[in-house]
């Protein structure tokens, strides 16, 4: 998924440990209730947890150790058989590369066209929420749409985008079918679908700002650009932060709207690892592959997560 | 039937039907076998036969659209009487996830009663025990036996000597023409039919001519992104010229290179963007034919109602024989008895009756352009009368399925994988040779895993 999970989600769950932790080391200083008494509020939520997070997780790591199959019933321990055979395999590399190379080309124009949305309609371009409306409208499309509008836009023969080009008397372009094209032309519907989200994420962060700085520099004669670059972006910088995260997080995820569109062609250009994965376990039968395979694109958010931590704590 | 996305149809769920059960379109195996064990909280229409009536049949199967209209009429029928059945169905969505979703529910062994699949994914499904086999003394007493099949069709129903399905119909992938278009090309015969081909080049003429006549392209072909197009072309071009293509267990897989690279030159001589476009997409060659621009088009059966719809004076024909012998791409729909583990006498005796009585009724079904496989119905001259289907029923008697083999078949991921090179070689990207060799590669590959369902 492309779509960006429920604002908060990512950073709650990410940020709820070092909170609780300092929680304890102040101690329950004012409250009168018994240690852990919180317990029966967050219990709810925790069987669910339990139930579908962490169980699911633990088996699928179990079956990625079996031969599982979706056809069998009888299942053998194979041990790391299938994490072998995903090393070897470069189909599981090719995916895990359209998938990298689809996070930094989505990722990098979302974040920045985002921000660039949100400054302008932030100058107070009149017909605000005309503007905002646009920005954000096709966020709200379900990807069903989004890829049939798309498919059409990029039809070889009749869309407009060669239709576009016809005009400028350019030749046609394989905007779905030639190789060197098609990831791009995904991200461009990607970026098309959901810079809306980040864009209000910006805006937000753009209004909840004092004004006194950009007042005073003003005075001090500072030029709007100059403003811009001293005084707006560095204060956008957390913002930003979570703004790159979510969306890093969410390019990762991609599935539905290549899988609609292009079924990961031409040649698997396009597959990224969740389709492999869903072409080789739920269309394959491999469900013990298929899942060896899920851990290791597992592993690599976990780095890629830390990593990003580690460059935004320092930036702080 | 095997259909993409619809083109200028949406697939609306025919009007609920007084004295049918319940139908509930599920979006997800898994809450498949669930729901048919507890009463289904998605009911179509009010109708007094619940899902968890233990005497109703439960029925998967995969039809939407003008095809799951007819299902109901045929099921309709069969439902009436002193006799009639009582039938849940089921609708789930065409395509890779039924054969997951229907192998889900035959692991678990609570599948129901009877499903819908296509002969190809057989081989994927039998080994493994996800099916039941039928009893042939028991539809032999229901008025069904092999000898009531075309040869071709029913050695696909067959594994480790018992027959597991009962073929519903042959859906081979053919050619519709514009007849004016074609006369206007001289290639309709006295009668008014497309004239033979018998070869490369005669067919490369009548592209040419079609264009002529159209004053835009000759012959449509969308295959760009599409993941079983341009296999379903290729292996039907590549059983014309004899050769064999083999998918034994364990690999290396046995294709002819030479053959194969001559059909794959074939199609881009004949795709070559100038008489015929060869860079479209499935709804864009189903728009160019309906719009006129141009006078042939190579697809499946199953789009005759949408095509037929459009008022063009519409002809078909069994896809064109160029190389030595006649050979049609197809597929077919069968019956099948999804694994139970405990399968009620009764119960499966009535199972084998509904699909007697079903197979029966396939001059309802042929409607849709389906060729019906139980030929007793093929004999009647109400299916004479059937035009344009009456044109490409002799298909059924040169029929090409998928090889047989465990990852092959109807939405498979070995069509995709075929696909890619294809519409490389199509659109120019790769030579013939290069893209025979990736499919090679490919199946290979395929051919190297473990086989998950035996």
């Amino acid at each position: 998924m492309t779509t960006i999970a429920p604002p908060g989600t990512g950073g709650r769950t990410g940020r709820a440990g070092p909170r609780a932790g300092g929680h304890h080391r102040t101690g329950h200083r004012g409250t009168r209730s018994a240690p852990g008494s919180g317990l029966l509020f967050v219990l709810p939520f925790l069987l669910v947890f339990a139930l579908f997070m962490v169980w699911p997780l633990a088996q699928g790591l179990w079956m990625s150790l079996t031969d599982s199959s979706l056809a069998l019933r009888d299942t053998a321990f194979v041990g790391f058989a299938n994490y072998a055979e995903a090393f070897g395999d470069p189909d599981v590399w090719s995916s895990l590369g359209n998938t990298v190379f689809f996070t930094v080309v989505s990722s990098v124009p979302l974040v920045l066209i985002a921000l660039v949305m949100a400054l302008l309609v932030h100058t107070g371009l009149a017909g605000q929420w005309a503007w905002r409306l646009a920005f954000f409208a096709p966020y709200l499309l379900p990807v069903t749409v989004v890829t049939l509008i798309w498919t059409w836009l990029y039809q070889p023969d009749i869309g407009l985008a060669n239709q576009l080009l016809g005009t400028f008397g350019l030749g046609p372009v394989g905007w779905l079918s030639d190789e060197a094209v098609a990831m791009w032309s995904i991200a461009a519907l990607t970026v098309w679908w959901t810079a809306g989200f980040n864009f209000l994420l910006y805006l937000a962060a753009l209004q909840s700002l004092p004004s006194a700085y950009d007042e005073a520099a003003a005075l001090d004669g500072a030029g709007a650009w100059r403003r811009l670059w001293s005084i707006t972006l560095p204060q956008l910088r957390r913002t930003t932060a979570l703004v790159a995260m979510l969306q890093v997080l969410a390019s990762l995820k991609v599935f539905d709207q290549i899988y609609i569109l292009t079924k990961g062609g031409p040649n698997g250009s396009t597959r990224p690892v969740l389709e492999y994965v869903y072409d080789v376990g739920f269309t394959g039968y491999r469900l013990g592959y298929a899942s060896a395979v899920s851990y290791l694109f597992f592993a690599l958010v976990i780095v890629v997560s830390l990593v990003q931590l580690r460059l935004f704590r320092r930036e702080d | 039937m095997t259909p993409p996305p619809p083109v200028t149809e949406t697939t609306v769920p025919p009007p609920p039907a007084p004295g049918l059960s319940r139908r509930r379109l599920l979006g997800h195996g898994m809450a498949a076998a669930g729901a048919l064990l507890t009463a289904g909280p998605l009911s179509g229409c009010a109708s007094p036969a619940s899902a968890s009536d233990a005497s109703a049949l439960s029925v998967w199967d995969l039809f939407q659209g003008g095809d799951g209209m007819l299902m109901d009429d045929m099921i309709r029928t069969v439902s009436s009487g002193t006799d009639g059945f009582e039938v849940d169905r089921t609708i789930l969505d065409w395509g890779p996830s039924y054969y997951t979703k229907l192998a889900m529910s035959a692991a678990g062994g609570r599948a129901s009663d009877v499903a819908v699949a296509h002969l190809s994914r057989l081989p994927g499904y039998a080994p493994g025990g996800l099916l039941d086999p039928f009893d042939l003394g028991l539809l032999a007493e229901f008025g069904v036996t092999p000898e009531d099949f075309t040869p071709a069709v029913w050695a696909r129903t067959r594994h480790a000597g018992a027959v597991y399905a009962v073929p519903l119909d042959v859906h081979p992938f053919i050619v519709f023409y514009d007849k004016e278009a074609a006369d206007k090309a001289g290639l309709l015969d006295s009668s008014g039919e497309l004239t033979a081909t018998g070869s490369p080049e005669a067919l490369l003429e009548a592209g040419k001519a079609l264009a002529a006549a159209t004053g835009a392209s000759g012959i449509l072909f969308g295959h760009v992104t599409d993941t079983a197009q341009s296999w379903r072309q290729f292996a039907a071009l590549y059983a014309q010229t004899g050769a064999a293509f083999t998918l034994p267990d364990g690999g290396p897989a046995e294709i002819d290179i030479d053959a194969a690279v001559r059909v794959v030159t074939f199609m881009q001589r004949l795709f070559d963007g100038t008489t015929n476009p060869r860079n479209l997409d499935y709804n864009g060659a189903m728009a160019g034919f309906l719009g006129g621009r141009g006078g042939m088009v190579m697809l499946g059966e199953w789009e005759l109602p949408t095509l037929r719809k459009s008022g063009i004076p519409l002809g078909a024909a069994p896809f064109p024989q160029v190389f030595d012998r006649p050979a049609v791409y197809t597929d077919c729909h069968g019956f099948v008895l999804p694994h139970q583990h405990d399968p009620d006498p009764a119960r499966r005796r009535e199972a084998h009756r509904y699909v007697a009585a079903m197979v029966k009724q396939s001059l309802t079904w042929a409607k849709a352009g389906h060729i019906p496989a139980y030929r007793p119905v093929l004999a009647t001259p109400e299916y004479a009368a059937l035009d344009p289907q009456s044109s490409y029923a002799d298909a059924a008697e040169v029929a090409v399925l998928d090889p047989p083999n465990w990852f092959a078949g109807a939405g498979s991921d070995f069509q995709n994988r075929m696909c890619q090179p294809l519409q490389s070689a199509l659109l120019g990207n790769t030579s013939a040779e290069k893209a025979v060799r990736q499919m090679v590669r490919e199946a290979d590959a395929l051919l190297r895993r473990p086989n998950p369902v035996a």
